[in-house]
């Protein structure tokens, strides 16, 4: 019954984890980076920019971070 | 054909107004409710007699009990069990919503981004707090990796600050999407052996029954991952870059 148990769910649930760990930091980057974009500076498009590069960045090392978790077998 | 958006569409059943919020009685409203009724109940059932040698359903509950705190036990240690009816609530109800949810003709309520994200940002905000009132002002070291360079702080500080915010915005998403995309595949196929008839239509609908037993796995894990990564977040608030010998 413990969803752990089963080792092809396990590997399932740990696939799935990586994809949205990328998107969604890269949504959070661009998105901070669009708002300060619009309201704060009036700098289009460089504020998305470098915001889309910070999030691809903490996109990765949450990536990093989740498989870092895994445990070793 | 019909919309395969269609199950995910709400209705208002009662409609009700309160200062200005909307907070009318839908099929999602009720399925929450019923799934709460269903978790305290079978729990309470199962914890009335609390025989040393356990009745079927207290079996069970103890079953789920034993598995949430080694959960805990394993991310958070001996300090997370104090969260521990927090995480058996959530872990629980997101299960049995995930599952009561693949019952036709009910509603799955994890397919709304609306609930997941409530979920996520509460999780989040709690571990903020937790982390302020347990460490003060050195909370804020969160956002300096163990170990970094004074040189790299500039650059390091924005991307742990992103990497943070990204995690309600994961966990939501995460529960959200994969519900929905289930649920829609479900109807697409369904649609599809409707549409083929008696002629080919059992093609389609043999994969309906092989999705449901899928979709059965991917309702114990989703569950499974947040509440996991809600225990891995709080850790991270209680134990500071592992302090006391928390290894990950």
């Amino acid at each position: 019954m413990p969803p752990s148990s089963d080792p092809f769910y396990t590997g399932l649930g740990q696939a799935v984890r990586i994809g949205t760990e990328l998107l969604a930091a890269l949504i959070v980057g661009g998105g901070l980076g669009w708002l300060a974009d619009t309201y704060l500076f009036a700098s289009s498009p460089w504020g998305t920019a470098i915001g889309l590069g910070f999030g691809a960045a903490a996109g990765v090392l949450n990536a990093y971070r989740a498989a870092q978790r895994w445990p070793q077998s | 054909m019909d919309n395969p958006l269609h199950p995910f569409e709400l209705h208002e059943w009662i409609p009700i107004s309160l200062f200005g919020f909307d907070i009318s009685i839908n099929k999602a409203v009720v399925m929450m409710w019923m799934v709460a009724g269903l978790v305290a109940g079978l729990f309470l059932a199962a914890g009335s007699s609390r025989k040393l040698v356990p009745s079927k359903l207290q079996a069970v509950a103890e079953l789920f009990v034993e598995f949430i705190r080694n959960m805990i036990l394993d991310t958070m240690g001996r300090d997370g069990m104090r969260f521990f009816p927090f995480i058996a609530t959530l872990f629980l109800f997101i299960l049995f919503c995930n599952l009561l949810g693949l019952i036709p003709g009910s509603y799955t309520v994890t397919s709304q981004i609306a609930v997941t994200a409530a979920f996520a940002f509460f999780v989040f905000v709690m571990s903020i707090v937790v982390g302020i009132v347990l460490h003060g002002a050195r909370f804020l070291r969160i956002l300096i990796p163990a170990g970094t360079p004074k040189l790299l702080l500039p650059l390091m500080v924005p991307i742990e600050l992103i990497s943070q915010l990204a995690r309600p915005v994961s966990l939501s998403v995460r529960l959200f999407a994969n519900m929905t995309a289930g649920h829609t595949i479900l109807s697409v196929l369904f649609g599809l052996a409707i549409a083929g008839g008696l002629l080919i239509g059992w093609l389609p609908f043999a994969f309906t029954i092989a999705m449901n037993a899928l979709e059965v796995g991917i309702a114990l894990i989703q569950a499974y991952i947040f509440t996991i990564l809600t225990c891995v977040y709080l850790g991270d608030a209680i134990h500071l870059h592992g302090e006391e010998g928390h290894g990950h």
